[in-house]
């Protein structure tokens, strides 16, 4: 994972959804982006097929 | 007189203002005088809004003395939460992008609760843009919890100013906000009912967003009959608001039969008791105990699921949350709070098929707190797994291990603003420390009625919510 979100890669991610940060501000944000990425890979491990998403209650 | 209208309920101060006992202007001027005397230490109120208030309540005696019929809440001073638009009073979102925004119009439950003949008082302090639940602020500072102001414990969050302006007797009533627990943590932290209902049975029109599909809004209160009362006034469908359902507004007050004999309660231990502290868990226990012995059939439940809401909710609301915040991420990135500011850059690296994965937790989540309650009434939980930690506090130990104190305050919450159930918490006891513990109560969707019944009937059972604290 550490392999996979260096700098580069973050400034790559950032600017394809719409942001320019500073060097000094992506370095910041990198251990915690890692720490977001082993949560989220966690979901991936999860047996959802065919399991529809939802989103809330909507009883009309 | 004095003290005495301060810690009123909402229900007695509506019913002795309809009877001519007390005046609005009196009930009024109680609060002002109290928030001008305490407000500064605390941090409560972000703006007072006391000329307003005094006039209005000067209306509302002009009316009782015409013999107008009057609302339910004719002349009770209520508090907003500062992302509540109102009509000619800035709302900012404890944010200092919003410092000057004044909204032309009401959001619909303020319109609804005016209408009702509620007055308000003021605005309350809350975390910027409501994305935090240890109730800091960096442009503001944070709310002192009354239960230990000198020791600068937190109020919890995101409401933080509604939750120390109950306690404190600074407001008879308040709305919060509660996206992964706002409404129930401070309530839990400072020791008051804070009630989160269902999904779509209030209205959000009106009430800044950080994560549509999690957010709900709510009354805290420092009874839970005072809750049900302001409810009744807020719930219903708005077309300003398509999550809103048109199911009928039960009324909620009456529903509170002080019984629970017979009702069936489902005891969360595994995950929700495990993550306690031991005075935590005591306290809970105590609770279920007090309702078995009035006659409530008590058995123990488990949700395996909401291990994975973590990981599940922070993909939706960090990914909700950017796409609310994009335009002044990119425009005033500055003038956010640091962490607040992080907290929504993260948004920007959680991919589109791990939104959706979040949104198929969410199902897998609904169904299980659904099949647990098709055989039961209510669910039993810890509010928060601690009492109020310091201000300066980051890290803590659970009944389960270390943790931080952010996840640990959001993790007994968050479940049911990701499965849309209501949730209702109440003082269920005092650490030794002499800090509030939280009680959580869950139902069946659109049945607030029941878990307003149990809740209730707890509170008729024991003091706790009597309690207030010893302010300097």
């Amino acid at each position: 994972m550490d392999d996979v979100f260096d700098l580069e890669t973050l400034r790559h991610a950032a600017h394809v959804a719409g942001f320019t940060w500073t060097d000094e501000e992506l370095q910041a944000l990198r251990p915690v982006v890692q720490a977001s990425l082993r949560l989220l890979a966690t979901l991936d491990a999860l047996p959802l097929d065919g399991v529809e998403p939802t989103t809330q209650y909507r009883i009309l | 007189m004095s003290a005495d209208l301060a810690f009123a309920s909402v229900v007695d101060l509506a019913r002795r203002i309809a009877r001519k006992e007390v005046s609005p202007v009196e009930v009024v001027r109680v609060y002002l005088e109290r928030i001008g005397a305490r407000d500064d230490a605390l941090r409560a109120y972000i703006t007072v809004c006391d000329e307003a208030a005094l006039a209005a309540a000067g209306v509302a005696e002009s009316a009782l003395a015409a013999g107008r019929p009057v609302g339910p809440l004719h002349g009770v001073p209520i508090a907003l939460k500062d992302l509540y638009d109102t009509a000619g009073v800035r709302t900012t979102g404890g944010s200092k992008i919003l410092a000057d925004r004044v909204p032309e119009a009401d959001a619909t439950v303020v319109r609804r609760l005016r209408e009702a003949g509620a007055i308000v008082l003021g605005k309350l302090h809350m975390v910027e843009f409501a994305y935090g639940p240890e109730g800091l602020n960096a442009h503001h500072g944070a709310p002192r919890n009354p239960w230990d102001a000198a020791a600068e414990r937190m109020p919890g969050g995101s409401s933080s100013g509604s939750g120390v302006a109950v306690a404190a007797g600074l407001a008879p009533a308040a709305l919060g906000s509660d996206t992964g627990g706002s409404i129930r943590i401070p309530a839990s932290l400072c020791g008051i009912t804070g009630l989160k209902p269902t999904y779509g049975r209030v209205s959000r029109a009106g009430v800044l967003p950080l994560a549509w599909s999690m957010d709900h809004v709510g009354p805290m209160t420092r009874t839970v009959a005072d809750s049900a009362l302001l409810l009744r006034v807020m719930a219903g469908y708005d077309p300003a608001d398509a999550s809103t359902s048109v199911l009928p507004v039960p009324d909620y007050l009456a529903a509170l039969s002080g019984d629970v004999k017979g009702l069936r309660v489902g005891l969360l231990r595994a995950f929700f008791m495990e993550s306690a502290t031991p005075e935590v868990r005591a306290a809970v226990e105590a609770a279920a105990q007090t309702l078995e012995t009035a006659g409530a059939i008590v058995d123990e439940v488990a949700l395996p699921a909401v291990a994975h809401v973590g990981a599940a909710s922070y993909a939706v609301v960090a990914s909700e949350a950017l796409a609310y915040h994009t335009g002044w991420l990119r425009s005033r990135p500055a003038d956010y709070d640091p962490e607040v500011r992080k907290r929504l850059q993260l948004g920007a690296f959680i991919s589109g098929a791990h939104y959706v994965r979040g949104q198929q937790v969410r199902a897998l989540v609904r169904n299980e707190v659904d099949a647990a309650l098709a055989r039961r009434d209510v669910l039993l939980a810890p509010a928060t797994p601690l009492t109020a930690p310091r201000l300066d506090e980051r890290q803590t130990t659970l009944g389960d291990g270390p943790s931080e104190v952010r996840g640990a305050l959001i993790r007994l919450t968050r479940p049911f603003n990701f499965s849309g159930h209501p949730a209702c918490a109440v003082p269920c006891g005092f650490s030794t420390s002499g800090l509030p513990i939280g009680l959580q109560l869950v139902g069946r969707p659109f049945d607030e009625a029941t878990v307003l019944r149990v809740a209730d009937a707890y509170q008729r059972l024991t003091d706790w919510h009597t309690r207030r604290p010893v302010l300097a």
